[in-house]
């Protein structure tokens, strides 16, 4: 009779990764965080501007097209600082990745329709001026990273310097908590099998 | 050695249950608190967005306009007789989107504005573009406006803003201005030739050049001064903009 230990070991991570990860998700928090901010900062003074904009897309009836314009950059300060203080991490991640894909289909839309439209991105939207060409490659491009950061955030929330591990609210537990759990039951639930 | 064994399993039990309590507490509190951050955030992009509704409600026109003057140069005054101050320069566009939007959101708080004699409105139409198709547009609409009789001046203005074309497409076709006019209550013959003919295409071109070179506008279209200062988003917010001006009539 020969024991063996279970054939799928948990992952072993060096601590160098498992010191580095959080951090990670802190720096996605904040870049994600800085265009949300930024981005509805400069179009909250002029919500008939920010209206115009996403009119300007031609994709939503006009009802919608004036509550999405006038609630548009609230949405995006709110989720910004949620972002940065770390609340709700994971829902304000969803919010920012969803919003981003949002923003990459009006904008890879506009593209194939030839609309000839600032992305409105980050205020004043609508309308180029004369001469300017709408450079709607690169706006996918930095949307869809964001994105990609946003889909960070939302599988490995929430990162050091948040306030949700503060207040107990982080989805995952810490590893020292499952460690803790791990060596209470180890003796009951031994983590091996009879091989005969 | 069995006792102690007993005694070991019990007091696992205790510590499990212990435990267990433990952890349903914190997840009760942990539901509070994560309720209450939502109901919170929720309520502020609410708040945010109510706000921002009202910040664009528009006022309603009233019925009167105040006298309408055509410049010679292609400036057009709306003022009551005898009010020279403050007055409002409005340099717009007839193909640009944001003017529509300024139209659309302030123009009736301009319009109540002049009638009150609180304020000497001053739109001065230009040409902001530089290619086509929306130079050739917002030319043919331009000249057409200098057409207009001053009785009629400002329902055309309002009119060509409600059916700026698509920036993408060629619009503001002279049929089509010509039977703006119409719509709008022009029946001076002599409309027709005008705006068919483009005859103030040029004077029209002269103007828009002057004004831009003159570096009045910062920012593009509309660009809107009260008193010789520039306004910026409060011309969009009409209560904003009727206490700037109550305020610069003091």
């Amino acid at each position: 009779m020969v024991l063996v230990t279970s054939d799928q070991p948990a992952p072993v991570r060096s601590p160098w990764v498992n010191m580095a990860l959080p951090w990670v998700t802190t720096v996605a928090r904040l870049v994600v965080a800085g265009v949300l901010i930024v981005a509805g900062w400069l179009k909250i003074g002029n919500p008939a501007l920010s209206v115009r904009a996403v009119e300007a897309y031609e994709l939503l009836p006009g009802q919608v097209a004036t509550a999405v314009g006038h609630g548009l950059p609230i949405l995006e300060i709110v989720v910004g600082v949620l972002l940065v203080v770390g609340l709700l991490t994971r829902a304000a991640g969803v919010v920012s990745a969803l919003l981003m894909l949002a923003f990459v289909i009006g904008i890879a839309s506009a593209w194939a329709r030839g609309l000839r439209i600032d992305c409105g991105c980050f205020g004043g939207g609508g309308q180029l001026a004369a001469g300017q060409e709408p450079e709607y490659f690169w706006e996918i491009v930095r949307d869809f990273g964001i994105f990609l950061l946003a889909a960070w955030v939302v599988w490995r929330p929430p990162g050091r310097l948040a306030l949700d591990s503060a207040l107990g609210l982080a989805p995952d537990r810490e590893p020292y908590d499952r460690y803790d759990d791990d060596e209470l039951d180890a003796d009951e639930a031994p983590d091996t099998k009879e091989n005969g | 050695m069995g006792g102690k064994a007993t005694r070991d399993t019990g007091a696992r039990d205790r510590i499990k249950a212990q435990r267990e309590a433990d952890r349903k507490r914190e997840q009760r509190k942990r539901m509070a608190t994560f309720a209450t951050v939502a109901v919170v955030a929720v309520a502020a992009v609410g708040a945010g967005w109510w706000y921002a509704a009202q910040q664009s409600q528009s006022e309603t026109a009233s019925e009167k306009t105040a006298p309408i003057t055509v410049q010679s140069d292609g400036a057009v005054v709306m003022a009551n007789a005898g009010v020279q101050s403050p007055v409002l320069d409005i340099y717009e566009d007839f193909q640009c989107p944001a003017c529509q939007s300024l139209e659309t959101t302030s123009g009736s708080t301009i319009k109540n504005l002049a009638v009150e004699g609180k304020v000497k409105v001053v739109f001065h139409p230009i040409t902001i573009f530089g290619d086509d198709p929306t130079k050739s547009n917002s030319v043919r609409a331009g000249a057409a406006s200098r057409c207009a009789p001053s009785g009629q001046w400002l329902a055309y203005h309002d009119k060509l803003f409600a059916e700026q074309p698509n920036e993408a497409v060629e619009g503001f076709k002279t049929p089509d201005l010509v039977s703006w006019g119409k719509d709008v209550g022009i029946t001076d013959p002599a409309f027709e030739k005008c705006v068919t003919s483009q005859q103030y295409a040029q004077a029209h071109q002269a103007y828009s050049k002057k004004v831009l070179d003159s570096n009045v506008i910062k920012q593009g279209t509309p660009t809107v001064l009260l008193g010789g200062k520039e306004l910026g988003n409060v011309a969009f917010q009409p209560s904003d903009l009727r206490q700037a001006v109550l305020d610069a009539a003091k």
